[in-house]
């Protein structure tokens, strides 16, 4: 009796046993099997939905393996990111049915790179397509887990009209070794918001320099019983991207290029100066590294703060809760009559790993998703600024920024905008520039020492990667 | 002689124990004892993952503890571990103490006043840390006004300033914490036996006295059962440094878990990562076993 109990119960346990096997090893889900029965039933559906005049399809199905690709995608931004992709990819479906997109989103930036790399290094078939950061580009060329898209541009009819048609300062991080890695998708810009209304009680015009952008922030700041109204607020909490602008404002970025760093340059020192002065001399900004990126909008929007620095993403945002009218402009820089800007967000690299047929494919959809008309509306609906000058010509974009001049003029900030910070070893020479310009900021070392330091750990830093 | 034979009969290899902890055995060997092994390995190797001629690891004995602890920046990171550790563990348990008696007792509304206390254990801690940055606010935050009211007039810029910015992540992690160990005394206070209690106010002990010499003695289990559970969460805790401080200002909020994850994956460098990885894990052996080790001895 005890035996065949005990039996049973063993048996019990390999049950259990094989029945958590699965979970310990999930790269098999990634096969594509799958689609071979959906495409039947999707195919008669296509001609009633989409009236679209494209003849690509009806020449390529007959040579064309059904075929299913993943995309990462990551959400940044107070927008239903997922449903609004979800619909372009119901869209793209109808018109290619032998592909079928699986969007999978997994988190911020960071989170989407890191469940990549340990598909990757687990041994894993990564997806075919992911939104990355623009200036992980050599992180992810170094790791060999992208794969370069020039023979699809070759490949198109108009390749190079195609190219030229995206923002120039969005395709700034998009190039290595003469060959084309990544395709903007989701992009953003640094740019300055102040509250016109305030500006105009105070008959002060919008800054043009320097030195009219730390006097109007001056003039702004009122003290209000116990709480300061601020002129300007600017945080400095992951100070590189926000800061950018006042090196490129002062004439040189921080950067030159990917080996090449210019953080004691005499000219980002006095940018670094400058935040600092904005504090300490002109009393129109709290003093030391201001860790208040999320509290920011928050303050401008309530009509405390009079101008923040922040991203265009928060545009939406912004126009949706202030009750005055918001500018946005780019920063002024140094000298009377310049601005600066610096890019941001995500691009489209197509993964090395993955099956031959399922990168050609993922293209297909960078190429759908980017049309001038989806690029219009994902900015129409997220607050990104559309990635390609063709897409403000679109009805749909005329007709918002109509309403909505300030997506123009996130667009126009871009004319002034260099590269954003993308270099060899960018997470360890950031960290360290972050270290010392935030001694700079909290008065712990003077401007130029402090940006001497991180010059000289940072050469150190790059040298295994540069030599 | 009996006796003995009958204790070696009962001592004859019996298969079935084992299978019935087999399960679990190969669990903790794939996803605990495998990874440790791993990581004890690549820790003996140059491997950084964003440089191609680096990709492949090449053995370089213990190079990379010998970096680890001749760089400045990581002896910062371990004091500001050591620090966490210190400010988050005895005041949280001091605080779980305390909250369990004052809530033991028959007091006004005794359920809201549980209910606030252990109410910041169920939020998600990056939520939690959220809420705790506009707290923080300098100017018009709930903290600052608070302090203010209190006659504070300190700096108010708490995850901007060097100084305080380690403190508030401690802050944070002391008001999540306390209330979860709460929890736990309460269920000890209330196992207590009762005529212990009796008698000693029959024999004239004051509350103090009853307090320090009977309550906290009889929950000396609790004590280092919280105790360990406390110590291990400051270590693996970093959700709210992410969201408060990202590490800063210049790494004076960095702890060990935070570094490893930037060592890992912003810097992509494996070796270092995995070193790292076995420092921790030791720290939190040689911890464990301490801790394991006095209380096994007190028992005697």
């Amino acid at each position: 009796m005890s035996t065949f109990k005990k039996f049973l119960i063993v048996i019990m346990l390999f049950a259990m046993l094989s029945a958590c096997g699965p979970a310990t090893t999930p790269e098999p889900v990634q096969e594509e099997p799958a689609p071979v029965e959906q495409e039947p039933v999707e195919e008669p559906a296509v001609p009633v939905e989409e009236v679209t005049p494209t003849e690509e399809p009806v020449v390529e199905e007959p040579e064309m393996e059904p075929v299913t690709i993943q995309v990462y995608y990551p959400v940044a931004v107070d927008a239903p990111i997922t449903a609004i992709l979800d619909g372009y990819v119901a869209d793209f479906e109808a018109e290619y049915p032998h592909i079928t997109v699986e969007p999978v989103y997994s988190g911020g930036y960071a989170d989407v790179q890191t469940a990549i790399q340990t598909t990757i290094e687990g041994g894993g078939t990564p997806p075919a397509l992911a939104v990355l950061l623009a200036t992980s580009l050599y992180d992810l060329i170094n790791a060999d887990y992208i794969a370069p898209m020039d023979q699809y541009v070759a490949a198109m009819e108009n390749g190079q009209a195609y190219l030229d048609d995206f923002l120039p300062a969005f395709m700034a991080n998009s190039y290595y070794d003469d060959q084309l890695w990544s395709i903007p998708f989701q992009r953003s810009a640094v740019v300055m918001y102040y509250n016109v209304d305030k500006f105009a009680d105070a008959g002060i015009e919008p800054p043009t320099s320097w030195q009219s952008w730390a006097e109007a922030a001056q003039a702004l700041t009122t003290i209000d019983g116990d709480t300061t109204n601020w002129g300007l607020k600017f945080s400095s909490d992951w100070p590189y991207w926000l800061f950018q602008p006042l090196a490129i404002g002062a004439g040189q970025n921080i950067f030159v290029d990917d080996c090449t760093m210019a953080f004691n340059d005499p000219k980002v020192v006095e940018a670094v100066q400058f935040y600092i002065d904005l504090s300490k001399v002109y009393g129109a900004m709290p003093e030391g590294v201001q860790a208040s990126w999320a509290t920011d909008t928050a303050d401008f929007s309530s009509g405390s703060v009079a101008m923040i620095a922040h991203t265009t993403g928060s545009l939406t945002g912004l126009l949706n809760q202030a009750q005055f009218t918001i500018g946005v402009m780019p920063y002024p820089g140094k000298e009377e009559g310049t601005y600066a800007s610096v890019p941001g967000g995500g691009n489209f690299y197509i993964m090395k790993g993955a099956p031959q047929e399922q990168q050609d494919a993922a293209w297909k959809f960078i190429e759908f998703i980017t049309s001038p008309e989806l690029a219009a509306d994902y900015s129409i609906q997220t607050g990104y600024i559309a990635s390609r000058f063709s897409a403000f010509d679109t009805p749909a974009m005329q007709e918002y920024t109509a309403k909505v001049p300030q997506a123009l003029q996130a667009r126009d900030a871009l004319q002034y905008a260099q590269a954003e910070l993308a270099i060899q070893n960018l997470g360890q020479v950031r960290s360290i520039f972050h270290n010392y310009i935030q001694k700079a900021f909290n008065g712990e070392m003077s401007a130029q020492d402090a940006m001497d330091a991180a010059q000289t750990e940072a050469e150190a830093a790059l040298e295994p990667f540069c030599q | 002689m009996s006796v003995i034979k009958s204790s070696a009969k009962k001592q004859k290899f019996n298969v079935f124990p084992y299978i019935l902890t087999l399960p679990t055995v190969i669990f903790v060997a794939l996803f605990t004892a495998w990874p440790v092994i791993l990581s004890i390995y690549k820790s003996f190797f140059l491997q950084r993952m964003n440089i191609a001629k680096f990709r492949e690891p090449t053995f370089i004995g213990l190079d990379n503890y010998l970096d680890l602890f001749a760089d400045p920046n990581f002896h910062q990171v371990l004091k500001n571990t050591f620090n966490y550790v210190i400010g988050t563990v005895p005041i949280s348990i001091f605080l779980g103490f305390f909250f369990a008696l004052l809530v033991n007792r028959k007091i006004f509304l005794k359920g809201p006043i549980r209910l606030a206390f252990f109410h910041p254990m169920v939020l998600p801690m990056v939520s939690a840390a959220t809420i705790w940055l506009f707290f923080f606010t300098p100017g018009y935050g709930l903290m600052n006004s608070a302090l203010r009211v209190l006659g504070y007039s300190g700096p108010e810029n708490w995850t901007g300033n060097p100084d305080l910015a380690l403190l508030s992540v401690i802050i944070v992690a002391i008001w999540k914490n306390s209330g979860y160990y709460m929890i736990f005394y309460l269920a000890g206070l209330q196992k207590l036996p009762g005529d212990v209690f009796e008698s000693a106010q029959l024999d004239g002990a004051n509350g103090w006295q009853i307090l320090w010499k009977i309550t906290f003695p009889l929950l000396r289990r609790t004590t280092v059962f919280i105790t360990t559970i406390a110590f291990i969460d400051a270590f693996r805790t970093v959700d709210h440094i992410f969201v408060l401080t990202t590490g800063g200002p210049s790494q004076a909020s960095t702890v060990l878990l935070f570094q490893l994850w930037q060592e890992r994956f912003e810097n992509q460098n494996v070796g270092l990562a995995s070193a790292i990885t076995v420092i921790f894990i030791l720290v939190l052996l040689i911890f464990t076993v301490t801790n394991f080790l006095i209380s096994e001895r007190e028992e005697k």
